[in-house]
């Protein structure tokens, strides 16, 4: 299950961050996703050390904690999408790929200023749709 | 890892037995141990310690089946010390050759020995060898040998000899020793490892213990033979035995059985890492310990004990990470193995060692509330009874066991799980977790540091300072949540920002640091956590002291801190352990342009012009935005300047009362408007401020007083370089400009340039036209007031290189630049023309000059001429300035300044040139002249003891007359010892020479060599001048009275020998058809004979008689002369018959110039009447 998606800026700053954990630890997946942006930084700064990964968007897992593994996704414009899972295995970029478009969607607002916040709902519900699909055909 | 037993955390190491003889053991032993593997020694100095070391009664291990039940384990405690520290591999009895040799008692006594020996170590499948010590010159007899062969049941190899004495031999024997103990003990070890497992088919046995316990063993003997491969797959079959016995197993009440298995895997584990790690494989064990992590993570046991399990988890995680770090040392390169599997690839993290602490540390904090929660459950029961003290480890890997005291007799007796579980949480209780987790965090941290992963490192931060605040050490937390903080505030992460701001703000609380408490405050209030990307609300208890990031929680501490500040009793105590009063001392709080408060108060300021007339308003928008949830009223602003003259304050017109008690500043402007801060609106208050000092006019601060004794000095910022807010530029808000005009908002600065007053002074130059060398050019300045008075004026006088166009600051030229030395200020002279005082004019250097004015009146005027000389033709730029002021002589006063620029171009005034001319009609051969040589071309020559004829020419190149003084020759050295005389050839000038502009003035010296030199110095020619100021030349008064010498000095030239000189002699006039002679004279001034060429030409106007050619010899130092009778046939001037004379010695022709060979012919005999020469010869002169 997915516990948490995030998108965060070029300046590592969140732009949007959502859980979905019915659990009190939303702050934990903050500072879960928060501290994943050194493993993002340290892939990108040292692209031969990921070898396959190079040139390729999907991040693959950061870094698995006690109860929920991290997985990230770079976009050109260096926008980071990390979501937190629970013990499911995203093995491609399927998600982040719908994810991505959804993003793009939303930034592509004229009223959106880049590099703020999203606050759209329409982008909220569709990830909300992603989240809870992806969930359940990866449980199917 | 330091809690693991000795024995578990190295590699064993073989142990053999020396016995007898304990004088060669040191020896012996040293030498094992230093053998390649090392072995250790029992050193046992006669056989009977063997037998109490061995005791006979050595009966094989009880099948698991027989053995009581409660009282059986898994793994035995001391069964690997024993085997490292107790059962030797190999023993070998030593003897000496005497006892072999000796007489018959000692050899029997030999043969017991060894059958005692035999005895005690047979069961045990102990390997034995003899050791025969030789002394010098010792044979052993070779019956007794195979005997003693024969009685040892032993292979010759084994029994060796020794020679202590013989050093030749002794480390080749030593050598073989250690190999030989070395391949039995590597027998031993492996028959043993053979033994079990034959035993464990033989028999068939399907007990898990047993298996796992044959399998430990066997793994232990493969690590004591170094086959680590082999060992590692052991160890991991015992623990894959192990992790099925869990739920299989009854033998030990639940509880403990579980601790039991769980320390069993925790050593095998450790076993298993600490040889991977060691083989260097980093991947492998990464990927064990994860398969560990995942199979025991699940399994937690009774919920009473729960906490044991986090423990045992966050040891697991530990000394794993302790192990990779101290391996970490060998394993190049980490960065290479992130690969991992496809399945499941290795991340970064999880080959560092910070990683590992951090789970343990937070595995830690769930074995402390676990505990906590244990212990609250337990209370109940409070009766700690003694039976928990007296709790023991048992013989068991894993288990505890009661000691009984009965008499003198000791029993273990087995425990229930609920005296375990009492058990446990007494100890537990004694650990102070919270350090531990501190410890484990700090580690993790600096470790995270180290690897650049700052985020990692401040979430580790971030916990310790939890825990520091939860132990109640505020300071220590604090100074961590403040690191954290301004990492969160860099990258904008409002939420987790938020969180930490909670804690500090309970910190400074409990510290009851008021400051700090509001600052936290504000901040918090001000905080973008409103717009709440996360739909879901936050629960309140993950926030503890800083509830949940909403609005509604910013406008709770708004209101608090706000009540707290302004004072108002009634919303102060929102909470009611609030330590915090503010006293009767002020608050006063800064808010800098990179302060985290900016989002609390922003102070914009933007001046609508750029520059400003003195006395002239001007106006000024102040702008303040806050980003608080609630509307701020505040009571009082002062504005600040940097002259504090304009500041002034705006008082809050809806509290009148409050204005009148803090009218404090008189003398300053005070205003008044509503004061009333929204939420994200800018407050705008634009008023007009005057400034009557010039100079820069800046705004410093904005100062807020909002209640009795709170105020907040916010720097200001100008609206065109005002930064973003922090935080909030991420923010999706309404965003205006801070001035009503747009165009304001983006040019406006925070200061303001005042100009000077404009000077009412006039400052003239007067010089004009160009300067001419040598000549003291005077420059007249005037000063003339006309409105204002000067006080302490300053002349400040500056010549610049035009083309340089560098301005030439005193420091500048003071270093170097001879360049600037070409032209000169030389001083100033006043109106009254006497030089002024030194202590008037102070000459800072050859181009700069300082003078100061006299107190001036209004009305009045002041003159003085700069005398500047030229050196070389340059032009140069006059700079002069004026400073003064028009008020007071204070020398701080207001300073009036005017520049004045005057370009001035210093030119030469004569060009003087000369040039050599030779006597009329005497031609000495010059060979100089005929051979060129290179390098001596640009020398005149001279020919010696003849006249040479020297012509100075003075041109005037200015464009004014000029009258010329005198023009003389002077030689540095004298007459009689220069080489040449060089001589006027007229009278000097009886008055100036006037000399109007292009006109040329030639004087005529006569030269005579006296000897020769290839460099005669002939002196310089020095010419006397001056304006001519007769002529009323406007430019002459620029002028000092007094003539200019200017010099020239003539080249050397260069004196030689002519060996032949022809001269031609005629009258001065002829008479038409009047004969008269014609001579051509060839003087040899050489040793040598001459031979010469000579050849006539006809000519139409006369008629001569001689002969035409001819070759002549001329005697050394004798003269030659040709003379022609020739009788003019035409009148006028005629050119004379023209005569070649040509040297065959130094093939040199020559030929009379057309003027030379000319004469004029008259008419008839011309009647001459003589008048004054001189007066004749000027008059042609200046008339040319």
């Amino acid at each position: 299950m997915i516990a948490c998606v995030a998108v965060v800026g070029h300046q590592n700053n969140p732009l949007y961050i959502q859980s979905f954990t019915e659990a009190d630890d939303a702050l934990k997946l903050h500072h879960i996703v928060h501290c994943s942006l050194d493993v993002v930084d340290e892939r990108v700064n040292n692209p031969k050390k990921s070898g396959p990964t190079l040139n390729e968007t999907f991040l693959g897992l950061l870094y698995p904690t006690e109860n929920y593994k991290v997985y990230g996704y770079l976009t050109n414009t260096k926008v980071k999408f990390i979501i937190v899972t629970t013990h499911l295995d995203v093995r491609d970029a399927d998600f982040f790929r719908r994810f991505h478009a959804a993003y793009v969607d939303a930034v592509s607002n004229p009223f959106h200023v880049p590099g703020k916040k999203i606050t759209s709902t329409t982008f909220a519900e569709r990830v909300s749709t992603i989240v809870k699909s992806f969930g359940l055909s990866s449980a199917g | 890892m330091e809690d693991y037993p000795e024995e578990l955390r190295t590699p064993p190491v073989s142990l053999v037995s020396l016995v007898g003889f304990a004088q060669h053991h040191h020896l012996i032993s040293t030498h094992l141990l230093s053998h390649q593997p090392p072995i250790n020694t029992l050193a046992l100095p006669d056989l009977s310690k063997l037998l109490l070391l061995l005791p006979k009664s050595n009966k094989p291990p009880l099948p698991v089946d027989s053995q009581p039940q409660g009282q059986a384990g898994i793994l035995k405690r001391d069964w690997l010390v024993k085997h490292r520290t107790r059962i030797p591999s190999v023993v070998a009895p030593l003897f000496s050759s005497d006892q072999l040799s000796g007489d018959p008692t000692k050899w029997l006594q030999v043969c017991s020995d060894l059958d005692n020996l035999k005895a005690v170590i047979r069961p045990r499948n102990i390997k034995f060898l003899l050791i025969i010590i030789l002394k010098d010159g010792d044979d052993i007899n070779e019956d007794r040998f195979l005997a003693l062969r024969r009685r040892a049941e032993l292979d010759a190899k084994y029994i060796l000899t020794f020679n202590p004495d013989d050093a030749s031999q002794l480390q080749h024997s030593l050598n073989r020793l250690g190999s030989t103990f070395a391949e039995l003990a590597n027998i031993y070890y492996r028959d043993e490892g053979k033994r079990i497992k034959t035993r464990v088919e033989k028999k068939g046995i399907n007990s898990i213990d047993f298996n796992i316990r044959s399998c430990f063993k066997t793994a232990v003997y493969a690590e004591f033979r170094r086959d680590w491969a082999e060992a590692v797959r052991l160890y991991e079959d015992a623990y894959h035995a192990l992790r099925e016995m869990i739920g299989t197993s009854t033998r030990l009440p639940p509880i403990q059985r579980l601790v039991e298995i769980k320390t069993v895997a925790e050593q095998l584990h450790f076993k298993i890492s600490n040889l991977l790690l060691h083989g260097g494989k980093v991947k492998e064990a990464v990927t064990w310990f994860r398969q560990h992590n995942t199979s025991y993570r699940k399994v937690v046991g009774a919920p009473e004990v729960i906490f044991l399990h986090w423990e045992w988890m966050s040891r697991q995680f530990l000394v794993f990470g302790e192990l990779l770090e101290t391996s970490s040392a060998s394993i190049q390169n980490i960065s290479s193995l992130v690969s991992g599997t496809t399945e499941r690839p290795l991340t970064e993290w999880e080959l560092h060692p910070s990683y590992y602490y951090q789970l343990a540390a937070n595995y830690l904090k769930e074995k402390r509330s676990s505990l906590e929660l244990a212990l609250s459950m337990s209370e109940t029961s409070t009766e700690i009874d003694a039976s928990a003290e007296s709790v023991v480890p048992s013989v068991y890997v894993g288990q505890f066991a009661q000691l009984l005291e009965l008499g003198d007799s000791v029993t273990m007796k087995p425990l229930t799980d609920e005296e375990y579980t009492r058990y446990a949480i007494a100890e537990g209780e004694r650990f102070q977790d919270s350090f531990e987790i501190i410890a484990l965090l700090k580690k993790s941290c600096e470790s995270y540091g180290n690897l650049k992963a700052r985020r990692m490192g401040s979430f580790c931060a971030f916990q310790m300072a939890t825990e520091y605040f939860t132990v109640g050490d505020f300071s220590n937390a604090k100074q961590l949540f403040d690191g954290v903080a301004s990492h969160y505030r860099q990258e904008g992460w409002v939420t987790l920002l938020w969180e930490v701001l909670g804690f500090l703000r309970e910190c400074s609380k409990k510290q009851g640091v008021v400051r700090d408490f509001v600052e936290y405050s504000l901040e918090m209030a001000a905080l973008p956590v409103s717009s709440g990307t996360d739909a879901r609300p936050f629960r309140f208890k993950e926030y503890s002291p800083a509830g949940p990031p909403s609005f509604s929680q910013r406008e709770v501490i708004h209101k608090e801190v706000f009540g707290l500040v302004c004072g108002e009793a009634g919303s102060a105590s929102v909470e009611d352990n609030n330590a915090i009063k503010i006293g009767v001392t002020p608050l006063h709080i800064e808010i800098d342009h990179v302060s985290p408060l900016r989002v609390v108060l922003l102070a914009s300021v933007a001046f609508h012009e750029q520059i400003v007339k003195p006395g002239v308003s001007t106006l000024i928008t102040v702008s303040l935005l806050s980003q608080l949830p609630h509307t701020v009223e505040i009571n009082q602003l002062e504005v600040q300047f940097n002259q504090s003259e304009c500041n002034f304050v705006i008082l809050n017109a809806q509290k009148p009362s409050f204005a009148a008690m803090t009218d404090e500043e008189r003398g300053h402007q005070v205003e008044s408007a509503p004061l009333r801060l929204v939420t994200n609106k800018w407050l705008r208050l634009t008023y007009g401020i005057k400034s009557k000092k010039s100079g820069k006019l800046e705004c410093v601060s904005v100062i807020a007083k909002m209640g009795p004794h709170f105020t907040i000095c916010c720097r200001a910022e100008s609206s065109a370089s005002m930064d973003d807010l922090p935080l909030w530029k991420y923010e999706d808000r309404v965003e205006t400009y801070p001035t009503k005009d747009p165009a304001i908002a983006f040019s406006g600065q925070k200061a303001i340039q005042v100009e000077e007053p404009e000077p009412l002074v006039d400052l003239y130059l007067g010089a004009s036209g160009p300067a001419f060398i040598g000549e003291s050019f005077m420059a007249p300045v005037t000063v003339s007031s006309r409105g204002h008075d000067i006080y302490s004026g300053e002349l400040k006088i500056n010549l610049v290189d035009v083309r340089g166009g560098v301005l030439f600051s005193p420091r500048e030229t003071e270093s170097s630049s001879m360049d600037s030395h070409h032209v000169e200020l030389i001083g100033i002279v006043g109106e009254d023309e006497s030089q002024l005082g030194s202590e008037k004019f102070e000459k800072i250097q050859q181009s700069f000059g300082l003078v100061s004015v006299p107190f001036l009146k209004n009305g009045d005027s002041w003159s003085c001429k700069l005398e500047i000389k030229w050196h070389r033709p340059k032009p140069v730029m006059l700079f002069v300035s004026l400073g003064y002021s028009p008020l007071s002589d204070d020398l701080n006063a207001q300073k009036v300044n005017i520049h004045k620029s005057l370009p001035i171009e210093g030119v030469s005034a004569i060009a003087i040139s000369h040039h050599f001319m030779l006597p009329f009609r005497r031609d000495p051969l010059l060979l100089s002249r005929i051979k060129p040589v290179h390098g001596s071309e640009q020398l005149a020559s001279l020919p010696l003891n003849e006249t040479s004829l020297l012509i100075v020419s003075a041109k005037n190149c200015t464009q004014v007359p000029l009258q010329l003084k005198s023009m003389s020759i002077e030689n540095e050295v004298s007459e009689s010892e220069s080489s040449c005389s060089v001589q006027d050839g007229g009278n000097d000038l009886l008055r100036p020479a006037l000399l109007v502009p292009g006109e040329e003035f030639k004087k005529v010296f006569t030269v005579v060599p006296k000897s020769v030199s290839s460099m005669c110095r002939l002196g310089t020619v020095c010419l006397r001048w001056r304006r001519d100021s007769e002529s009323g030349d406007p430019s002459s008064f620029n002028i000092k009275e007094a003539s200019v010498l200017s010099r020239h000095k003539l080249p050397d030239v260069k004196v030689e020998l002519s060996p032949l000189v022809v001269s031609l002699e005629c009258p001065p006039y002829a008479i038409l058809g009047d004969p008269f002679t014609y001579m051509v004279k060839i003087q040899n001034q050489t040793q040598l004979l001459q031979e010469v060429k000579l050849s006539l030409a006809d000519s139409q106007s006369f008629v001569l008689a001689g002969s035409h050619n001819d070759t002549v010899f001329i005697l050394p130092k004798s003269e030659h002369i040709l003379s022609y009778k020739i009788v003019p046939l035409a009148s006028g001037s005629q050119p004379l018959p023209k005569v070649t004379v040509s040297s065959g010695r130094y093939s040199a022709g020559f030929q009379p110039s057309n003027t030379a060979s000319t004469v004029f012919v008259f008419p008839l005999r011309p009647d001459f009447k003589m008048d004054d020469v001189g007066e004749r010869r000027i008059e042609s002169i200046t008339s040319e």
